[in-house]
C-alpha cells in the first residue's frame, strides 16, 4: 500500500499543477468543511501516531491547545537530524504540496493562523523547493488569508536552520526559531500550551503531517485499518548501513523485521550477517539478529526493548567492532549536547573518554560497569533526552555484547604492552578527540 | 497589573504536612520548613527558572521522572519526597559529573568557605569521583574585564551569570559560546564585559569562577566580617553588606531587600568602597593659608569656621548636597535658622519650589514605592536616565517590562538606554519638560492647545498623544518616575503643577499601585528637604518662620556681596552645578567658605577656607530617607579614619559655638530630635526602621503631613517655547553614572572616569562636516568645550549633548541652566 | 616491567584560554551612525525580520546571509548584522556559535562537508573525508568539515559539495569533486541526490 509514496518519482509532482491533477488539495477542501472538533476526532480516531521519533497521537496533541481564542501556531520539524534518517527529506523533495496540504489541514484543527517550517540549514536545496510549493500554494488561494472563503486563515514560513541536531527535539527547536540558541526548554509548560513566542504551539513531524491529507481524504476508519493496532498507516522506513540497497521504503507497519532489511533493503554485504541493528535511528537501543523476525511496529519495538523511532534502520554487520559504533555514537552525542544540563553535557563527554581509552588499550573491564553506571545517571535525569539517546543504545551495546568488550580491552591493553600500533578501525571516530575540535597536547 | 493574591496551600514534604504558597517553587516552599533542596542554577531572582544543573531533583508522587525541585510549582496534596534512595543517588551523580572537570582548587579559591558548590558536594555528594581521566587544564585566572577575572575551569555551566546579563541587565554582553562540553563563558570578539551592574554575577556564580579583581585574594570568609548598611552614592540608597578586615573594607556584596534594590547593585556601588582607603581622600581638616589649604589641627579649623561663620553671621548661606544624613541636616538647618540666624539655606540645585507644591507631592496617596514600578500597568519615565540618576531602578524597570509586562514610555531629551524596552519614546527639547506636561496634560485633559504646547516642548505631537493615550488606557496603575531636572530653573513651579496636572487627570492619588517618584539629584534629596533644609520650608515642610535664598540666589547674593559666607555640605557648586561662572565668583567673593568633603574638588581647591574631612559612609552613623519616603539607617562598620570625625559632631560643635544649647550625645539622640520636629515622622523609631527601613507614609503619623492649600489641576500659564535650532544647536547636558569623585579615585573604577564627548546627530554632523572621532569645539558666548565627537544615530537633530561633572571640559563651562544654543565647529 | 602511562594533559578546548582585550570598549549594540552596512546585505535582514511576529527570529537567516557576504562570521559581519537588528554583537555571537553552518572563525567560502557518522561510516565515510582533504589541500577557499549525519544515508557515503548532495563517492570522486568547485563547475551531475530516483521506486520497478 503507497500513500506518501505514490508517484513519488514522477515528474514534477513537486508543482502544484501536478499535484492537483492527482486530486491534491481535495482533502484540504474537505478538512476545511469540516468543524474543528470533528476534524480532531478524525485524526484522533484515525490513531495517527507522530512520526517524528515520540509517537504520541497526533490528534490528542492537536486537541491539548486551548480553545479560546489567541495567536497559535504550526510548526512543522523538519530538522531530521537523528543519524539514519532521511525520509523527510525524500518526501519534502519530491512532494512538498502534500507536505502543505497537510500542514494546512493540521493548522485548521489547531486553528493555528501562523506557520512554520523548521527545516535543517544543510537541507538547502530542498528548502528552495519547498519555497517555490508555498508560493504556488499561496497564489491558489490555499496559503494567506481567509483559505477557499473559510475563516481559517494561515500564513507559512520556511525557516532554514544552521546545523544543530539537538534542534529537532521540540523546545529546541522552538528557541531556535525564536533567534536563539537551540537549547531545549523545561518542560512543563509543554509547547500545546506555551510554545512558540509564548503561545499555544502544534508541533509535528513532517510525515506525520503528510499523513493527514490521506486521512481526511480515506476517512480515519479506512485509514486506521492499515498497518495494526496501535500502529496504524504506512510508514516510511530509512534503512542504511551495511544494507546492499539503502533508501527509504514505505511499508505497512507491522510488517517482519526481516522483510524490510532482508528483503527491501537487500540485507548485508555478501558474506555477512546482521550483528546488530538500530531500528528507530541512532537514539534506539539496539536489536540483534535474534530480533529480526519481530514486527516492526510502535509496541513490537518497544516490547523488545528498544523503539521505533524516527522509523530509521542502522544495520551492522559482522565485520564492525561495536566499540568503534559505539565510540562513533558517543562522540556525536557529545558535540551535540547542547550543554545546557549537567548529566547530559558531562555524562557524553566521560563516556566518551572512557570509550577512547577501552580503545587505546587504558581500561580495565572495571570501567564498563563505570561506564554503565554513568548511563544509568544520565538516563531519565536530564533536561530533554539527548542525553539519554546516546544512554540508553550505549548501555544496550553493553548488554548484549559485553564480552566483545572485554576481549577488545584485553586485545588492547595486550598490543599497547607490546608497543604494538593501534588496530584497525574499520568504523573510525572521525571527530572525537583525535580530529575534533578537541586537541590533546601532551 | 495589581500585584497577585498569594493562596497558601497544604502539601506532604518528606512525610510531613507543610503549607506555602501555591505555585511558588518547590525549593523556595521547602525553605519555610528547613528542607534544602540543593540548588546550582536557580535563583529567584533571576526570573524563570531554567532546569540547567539537575541539582534539585526530587520525588513527586504520580510522576514517574525526578522532577525539578526549582521548577515544581506547589499545588495543594502534593506529595515530594527529598529524601528517597533514587533523590540521593541522583544529587551524587550530579555533584560527580559536576566535579569531573573541576579542577578542586579550593585551597586557592577565592570562593572557599562560601562556596555553594563545596557546600553542597559536602553535603550532598557523594564523597568519591571514578572520573580518571585527564581533567580540563587552561590558563587562569583571565581577564573578563578590569573588574572582573574569570577562570573558566572552574565554571560549571549553571547560567546565572549569562542570564543576569541578558534577562536582568539586559546589556546582553556576556554570552555563552560554542555547545555542549565546549561551552564556555565569554563575550563578543575578546570585548571586555563592561556595563553598569556587570560585578552582580561575580556574586551571582556559585563556584570561584567569576570573581572580583578588586577583592582577589585579599581575605578569606573566616578572615572577614558582614555588616549591614545602605550605600549612599545615590538615591537608589541599596542595602549593602559590607565586608570588613581590620577596620578596612574589602568588599560590597548586596544585602537584597525587595523592596529597594532588588538583591542587586551597580559596579559604583560595589567598588567605590575602595575610596574610603585611598590617599586622596580628606582625613584631617584642611585651612587656607597663605593661599593653600593646608592640614591644621582640628581645633584650629574649627577655630577659623566659628569665627568665619559667626563673623558673617546672618550674611551666610548654606548649600547641601545629597549624602548627607537627615540628622546633619537637622543640626545644619539649626545652626543656620537659629545660631546664624541666616533663612539661606537650600539642598535642591536648580533652586526652590514652592512650599505648597512640596506638600502636594509629599502626599502619601500620590507617592508610588519602588515596588510600584514592577506591577505597575504603565511606567512614564520623565526627564531622567535612571541608570545615571538611580541605576538600580532601571533594573526594576526592565524587570516590569520583561516580565510583568508593563507598558513603559520615556519621554526624556536625550536619547534613554530604556528606549528599547520602551512602548513609546518620546524626543522634547532639553529644558522644555515644562512645555512637555503642559502638552501632555491638555491631550489627558482634552481642553488646550496640545499642538502649540507640543511645539513649544519640541516634541512631536502625535507622540504627545500617543502617551496621553497610552497612560490613559494602560490600566489605573501608573507610575510616573520623574527626575529632580523637571523642576530646575525659575519656572520649576509651573512644571511640577504641570506634573500634577497629568496626575490627577490620571487619578494617580486613587489607585494603589500608582503614583509619582522623583529620582531627586541627591541621594538623600528626599530626606534633606523633609528634615528641613530648603530656603522656604522648616523640618517637616512646615512654615520656614522666614523665607530665604535659595541655592541660585545664594549663590548670587555672595558674588553681589550680599553674602559673605557658605556652609558647603557634600558639594562642589563649581563642579556639580549648572553655572560654574556664577560659583566661582560667588565662592573667590565670599570671605569664608567652610566645607564638609571626602576629596579635594575644583571648586574646593580654589576657594575653600576651611575643610572638614567627610566620613566615608561605611564610618557614619543616622538615617537616609529613600525617594519612595522608606527611612533606612546607616550603620557603621568600621571607625573613624584617624583624623576624621563624626561630622554631627562637627556641627553640634559649631551649633554650640554660636550659641545653641545642644544636649545631643549620640547620633539617636538627634534623630529622636528630628523626628520630634517632623510630624509625620512622629512614629518612627530606629529599633522598627531596623535593618529594612519603613516607610513613613505606612505610619499613622503620615497624617501629619501639612497639606497643600491649593491642589491640582491647576490653571497652567503659557510656558515659553523651547529654542528653535538654527545652525546652532539646542545643548543638552548629563551626568554619567560614572561621575564623582569615588569613581575618580577608586583604583578599581578609575577607568570608567567619564570623558567628555560630543554627542550629535549623523545628520548635524553632516552639517558641520565632522565625523565620528573628530574633535570640536562647542561654544557659547565665548566659552567652549573642546572634545570628541560621538556620532549617535538616535540624537535628534539640532540637539547636542555633552555630559556633566568630567574630569576636564566639563559641560557647566556652557550652562547656566536655562536652555542655550550653542556653535558646534571642527577644532 | 611496562612503564606505568601518565597523562600529562588535560584537553583543550578554543576559546577558552582568551582573555578579553581592554583596548577594545565594550560590545553594545552597534550605532547606526558609526557602523556602516552593504544596502543589499541591509535590506535582505530587514526583510527577514518582517517575515516573523518577532524580529529576532530572523537572527540566523541574517547570520548566513553576513555569513554568504563576508565568507565567514567575522566580527564585521557580526557588527552589521548586530547593527540592523539593533542586537547586540554578544547576542548574535551566542547563537552563531551555537550552529555549525555559522563560521565564526575565518574559513573558506566553499562549504564542503564530508558526513561522517554512522551510515556513512559504515560505508567508508572516513577514507571520503580523508581523501577530500588530501584534494583539498590547503586552499584555503576551500571549508572541508567532516559533519554529522546529512540526511542522506541512502547515497552513503556522501558529501555536500555548497550545499548539493552528492554519492555515494568513491575516494577518486574528490578531486574531482574539487576540481568541479574551483572551476565553479556542477559537482559529479551523475551522483547528484536529486536526479535519484527513490530506492522505493527502484525496489517497486524490480519486483
Ligand atoms: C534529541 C532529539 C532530536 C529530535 N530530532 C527530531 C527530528 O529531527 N525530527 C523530528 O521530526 N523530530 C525530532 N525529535 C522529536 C521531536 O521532539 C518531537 O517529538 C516531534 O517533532 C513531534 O512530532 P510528531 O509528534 O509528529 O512526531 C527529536 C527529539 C529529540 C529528543
Ligand atoms: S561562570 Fe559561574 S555563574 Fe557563570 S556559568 Fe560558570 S559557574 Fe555559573
Ligand atoms: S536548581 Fe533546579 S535544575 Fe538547577
Amino acid at each position: 500500500m503507497e500513500l506518501l509514496y505514490k508517484n513519488i518519482d514522477e515528474p514534477g509532482l513537486n508543482t502544484i499543477a501536478v499535484y492537483e491533477s492527482h486530486g491534491g488539495y481535495q482533502s484540504l477542501r474537505k478538512a476545511l468543511a469540516m468543524d474543528r472538533a470533528d476534524l480532531i476526532q478524525e485524526l484522533e480516531s484515525s490513531e495517527l501516531r507522530g512520526r517524528g521519533g515520540a509517537g504520541f497521537s497526533m490528534g490528542k496533541k492537536a486537541s491539548f491547545l486551548p480553545k479560546d481564542k489567541m495567536d497559535k501556531y504550526l510548526v512543522c520539524n523538519a530538522d531530521e537530524s537523528e543519524p539514519g534518517t532521511f525520509k523527510d527529506r525524500e518526501l519534502m523533495q519530491k512532494n512538498p504540496h502534500q507536505l502543505i496540504e497537510g500542514l494546512i489541514i493540521g493548522a485548521h484543527a489547531a486553528s493555528a493562523n501562523c506557520a512554520f517550517i523548521y527545516i535543517r540549514g544543510e537541507y538547502d536545496y530542498v528548502a528552495d523547493i519547498l519555497d517555490a510549493a508555498v508560493a504556488e500554494a499561496r497564489a491558489a488561494g490555499y496559503l494567506g488569508d481567509n483559505i477557499l472563503g473559510t475563516d481559517q486563515s494561515l500564513s507559512l514560513v520556511v525557516h532554514r536552520g544552521a546545523g544543530a541536531y539537538i534542534c529537532g527535539e521540540e523546545t529546541a527547536l522552538l528557541d531556535s526559531l525564536e533567534g536563539k540558541r537551540g537549547n531545549p526548554r523545561l518542560k512543563p509548560p509543554f509547547p500545546a500550551n506555551q510554545g512558540l513566542y509564548q503561545g499555544p504551539t502544534l508541533i509535528n513531524n513532517v510525515e506525520t503531517l503528510s499523513n493527514l491529507s490521506h486521512i481526511v481524504r480515506m476517512g480515519a476508519k479506512a485509514w486506521s485499518e492499515l498497518g495494526v493496532k496501535n500502529s496504524s498507516g504506512t510508514k516510511v522506513v530509512s534503512i542504511s548501513g551495511n544494507v546492499q540497497r539503502p533508501g527509504n521504503y514505505e511499508i505497512e507497519l507491522g510488517i517482519k523485521s526481516r522483510d524490510l532489511i532482508y528483503g527491501l533493503a537487500g540485507g548485508p554485504p555478501d558474506g555477512r550477517e546482521v550483528k546488530f541493528w538500530f531500528p528507530g535511528g541512532s537514539s534506539a537501543p539496539i536489536l540483534t539478529a535474534e530480533h529480526l523476525d519481530l514486527p516492526y511496529d510502535f509496541d513490537s519495538m518497544a516490547g523488545a526493548g528498544s523503539m521505533l523511532g524516527s522509523g530509521a534502520i542502522i544495520v551492522i554487520d559482522d565485520s564492525v567492532p561495536v566499540v568503534d559504533v559505539a565510540l562513533k555514537l558517543a562522540t556525536f552525542y557529545r558535540n551535540e549536547s547542547c550543554g545546557k544540563c549537567t548529566p547530559c553535557r558531562e555524562g557524553t563527554n566521560w563516556t566518551v573518554h572512557m570509550l577512547e581509552r577501552i580503545d587505546s588499550g587504558e581500561a580495565t573491564p572495571m570501567d564498563l560497569d563505570i561506564m554503565a553506571s554513568v548511563q544509568e545517571h544520565i538516563t531519565d535525569h536530564c533536561l530533554c533526552v539527548l542525553g539519554d539517546s546516546m544512554a540508553m543504545p550505549i548501555s544496550s551495546m553493553i548488554k548484549y555484547f559485553r564480552p566483545e568488550f572485554e576481549s577488545h580491552i584485553e586485545a588492547a591493553r595486550h598490543r599497547n604492552d607490546l608497543g604494538a600500533p593501534p588496530s584497525p578501525h574499520p568504523v573510525e571516530a572521525v571527530g572525537s578527540a583525535a580530529a575534533g575540535p578537541y586537541t590533546s597536547v601532551a | 497589573m495589581p500585584r497577585p493574591e498569594q493562596k497558601m496551600v497544604t502539601f506532604t514534604l518528606d512525610g510531613r504536612e507543610v503549607s506555602a504558597i501555591e505555585n511558588s517553587m518547590l525549593v523556595d516552599g521547602a525553605k519555610c520548613v528547613d528542607v534544602e533542596i540543593p540548588v546550582f542554577c536557580y535563583d529567584a531572582k533571576l526570573g524563570q527558572p531554567v532546569g540547567a544543573c539537575r541539582m534539585c531533583l526530587v520525588e513527586v508522587e504520580g510522576i514517574n521522572k525526578l522532577q525539578t525541585a526549582c521548577s515544581t510549582p506547589i499545588r495543594e496534596g502534593m506529595v515530594v519526597n527529598t529524601e528517597s534512595d533514587r533523590v540521593k543517588e541522583s544529587q551524587r551523580a550530579v555533584v560527580e559529573f559536576l566535579l569531573i572537570n573541576h579542577p578542586l582548587d579550593c585551597p586557592v579559591c577565592d570562593k572557599g568557605g562560601e562556596c555553594p558548590l563545596q557546600d553542597i558536594t559536602f553535603g550532598w555528594g557523594g564523597g568519591t569521583s571514578r572520573f580518571i581521566e585527564p581533567k580540563r587544564h587552561f590558563q587562569k585566572p583571565l581577564a573578563l574585564s578590569p573588574l572582573i577575572a574569570i577562570d573558566r575551569e572552574r565554571c560549571i555551566l549553571c547560567y546565572r551569570c549569562v542570564r543576569f546579563s541578558q534577562e536582568v541587565s539586559e546589556d546582553y554582553q556576556l554570552i555563552l559560546s560554542e555547545r555542549g562540553a565546549h561551552s564556555f563563558v565569554s563575550t563578543f570578539d575578546g570585548h571586555p564585559y563592561v556595563a553598569p551592574f556587570s560585578a552582580n554575577i561575580v556574586e551571582l556564580c556559585p563556584v570561584g569562577a567569576l570573581t572580583s579583581q578588586a577583592y582577589r585574594f585579599r581575605a578569606r570568609p573566616w578572615d572577614v566580617e558582614g555588616s549591614g548598611s545602605i550605600c549612599t552614592l545615590c538615591p537608589a540608597q541599596c542595602n549593602v553588606t559590607l565586608t570588613v578586615r581590620d577596620e578596612r573594607v574589602l568588599r560590597v556584596l548586596g544585602r537584597d531587600h525587595d523592596e529597594v534594590d532588588d538583591g542587586w547593585l551597580c559596579d559604583k556601588g560595589r567598588f567605590a568602597y575602595q575610596a574610603m582607603h585611598v590617599g586622596e581622600r580628606i582625613t584631617e581638616p584642611l585651612l587656607r593659608d597663605g593661599g593653600e589649604l593646608r592640614p591644621v589641627s582640628w581645633e584650629r579649623a574649627l577655630q577659623s569656621a566659628i569665627s568665619g561663620l559667626t563673623k558673617a553671621a546672618g550674611r551666610t548661606g548654606a548649600v547641601v548636597g545629597g549624602e548627607t544624613t537627615n540628622e546633619e541636616a537637622f543640626l545644619l538647618q539649626r545652626l543656620m535658622r537659629e545660631g546664624l540666624d541666616s533663612p539661606d539655606l537650600d539642598s535642591r540645585p536648580g533652586g526652590a519650589l514652592a512650599l505648597d507644591l512640596h506638600r502636594a507631592l509629599a502626599d502619601p496617596a500620590l507617592s508610588a514605592t519602588v515596588v510600584d514600578i514592577e506591577f505597575a500597568h504603565a511606567v512614564l519615565v520623565l526627564d531622567c536616565e535612571p541608570v545615571d540618576d538611580a541605576p538600580i531602578l532601571d533594573l526594576r524597570i526592565r524587570k516590569g517590562v520583561r516580565r510583568k509586562g508593563v507598558k513603559l514610555a520615556v519621554a526624556s531629551s536625550r536619547p534613554s538606554s530604556l528606549d528599547a524596552n520602551a512602548t513609546l519614546s518620546l524626543r522634547f527639547a532639553p529644558g522644555a519638560g515644562e512645555a512637555l506636561v503642559a502638552a501632555l496634560d491638555a491631550a489627558l485633559s482634552g481642553t488646550g492647545d496640545v499642538d502649540g504646547l507640543a511645539a513649544s516642548a519640541g516634541a512631536d505631537v502625535d507622540q504627545v498623544r500617543e502617551l496621553a493615550a497610552l497612560l490613559s488606557e494602560a490600566g489605573e496603575d501608573v507610575v510616573v518616575l520623574w527626575g529632580e531636572r523637571l523642576a530646575h530653573g525659575p519656572r520649576g513651579d509651573h512644571a511640577v503643577r504641570g506634573l500634577l496636572n497629568v496626575a490627577s487627570r490620571l487619578k494617580l492619588a486613587s489607585a494603589d499601585g500608582a503614583g509619582l517618584l522623583e529620582i531627586p539629584s541627591g541621594a538623600n534629596g528626599r530626606g534633606l528637604r523633609e528634615s528641613g533644609l530648603l530656603s522656604n520650608a522648616g523640618p517637616g515642610l512646615g512654615e520656614p518662620g522666614r523665607e530665604g535664598r535659595d541655592t541660585p540666589a545664594i549663590g548670587a547674593a555672595l558674588a553681589a556681596g550680599d553674602l559673605t559666607a557658605v556652609y558647603l555640605m557634600h558639594c562642589d557648586p563649581v563642579r556639580d552645578f549648572q553655572d560654574r561662572g556664577l560659583w566661582n565668583r560667588a565662592l573667590s567673593k565670599a570671605t569664608t567658605v567652610v566645607a564638609h568633603a571626602g576629596y579635594l574638588t575644583e571648586g574646593l581647591i580654589e576657594h575653600a577656607t576651611v575643610i572638614f574631612p567627610a566620613e566615608a559612609y561605611a564610618e557614619k552613623e543616622g538615617t537616609f530617607t529613600h525617594p519612595d519616603g522608606r527611612i533606612q539607617r546607616l550603620r557603621p562598620a568600621i571607625s573613624h579614619a584617624r583624623g576624621v570625625r563624626p561630622e554631627w559632631q562637627v556641627l553640634a560643635t559649631i551649633c554650640k559655638a554660636a550659641g545653641l544649647e545642644m544636649t545631643f550625645h549620640t547620633v539617636p539622640m538627634v534623630f529622636r530630635a528630628l523626628v520630634d520636629a517632623v510630624p509625620f515622622y512622629a512614629d518612627l523609631t530606629l529599633d522598627e526602621i531596623g535593618g529594612r527601613g519603613m516607610r513613613w507614609q505606612q505610619t499613622a503619623a503620615a497624617a501629619n503631613l501639612p497639606t497643600a492649600s491649593d491642589r491640582a489641576p491647576y490653571q497652567l500659564t503659557a510656558p515659553p517655547a523651547a529654542l528653535t535650532p538654527n545652525g546652532s544647536l539646542r545643548l543638552g547636558t548629563y551626568r554619567s553614572i560614572w561621575a564623582g569623585s569615588e569613581v575618580a579615585v577608586s583604583p578599581a573604577l578609575k577607568f570608567l572616569i567619564p570623558h567628555q564627548q560630543v554627542e550629535l546627530s549623523p545628520d548635524d554632523a553632516k552639517r558641520i562636516g565632522v565625523g565620528h572621532g573628530d574633535r570640536v569645539e562647542v561654544t557659547y558666548d565665548g566659552a567652549a568645550v573642546n572634545a570628541q565627537v560621538t556620532l549617535r544615530a538616535a540624537v535628534p537633530t539640532g540637539t547636542v549633548f555633552l555630559a556633566e561633572a568630567t574630569d576636564s571640559q566639563p559641560a557647566n563651562l556652557l550652562t547656566n541652566g536655562e536652555p542655550r544654543l550653542v556653535e558646534v565647529r571642527p577644532a | 616491567m611496562t612503564e606505568v602511562r601518565r597523562f600529562t594533559h588535560g584537553s583543550r578546548i578554543p576559546g577558552w584560554d582568551d582573555a578579553v582585550d581592554f583596548s577594545k570598549d565594550p560590545a553594545v549594540v552597534p550605532d547606526a551612525a558609526t557602523t556602516p552596512v552593504p544596502e543589499h546585505l541591509r535590506a535582505e535582514i530587514e526583510e527577514y525580520m518582517a517575515r516573523y511576529p518577532d524580529f529576532r527570529s530572523a537572527s540566523i537567516p541574517a547570520l548566513r546571509a553576513a555569513q554568504r557576504e563576508h565568507g565567514w562570521c567575522s566580527p564585521l559581519a557580526i557588527e552589521q548584522t548586530a547593527c540592523v537588528m539593533g542586537l547586540t554583537p554578544g547576542y548574535l555571537t551566542a547563537v552563531g556559535t551555537f550552529y555549525d553552518m555559522i563560521e565564526t572563525q575565518p574559513s573558506g567560502r566553499q562549504a564542503i562537508y564530508v558526513c561522517t557518522n554512522i551510515s556513512c561510516s559504515l560505508r567508508g565515510g572516513d577514507a571520503i573525508y580523508s581523501a577530500m582533504l588530501e584534494a583539498a589541500a590547503d586552499d584555503s577557499d576551500l571549508n572541508v568539515r567532516h559533519f554529522e549525519c546529512l540526511g542522506a544515508c541512502d547515497i552513503a557515503p556522501m558529501a555536500s559539495v555548497n550545499g548539493e548532495y552528492v554519492g555515494p563517492l568513491e575516494p577518486s570522486d574528490c578531486a574531482t569533486i574539487i576540481a568541479d568547485v574551483k572551476a565553479g563547475r556542477e559537482v559529479l551531475p551523475d551522483k547528484q541526490l536529486r536526479r535519484r530516483p527513490s530506492a522505493h521506486t527502484i525496489a517497486k520497478q524490480e519486483s
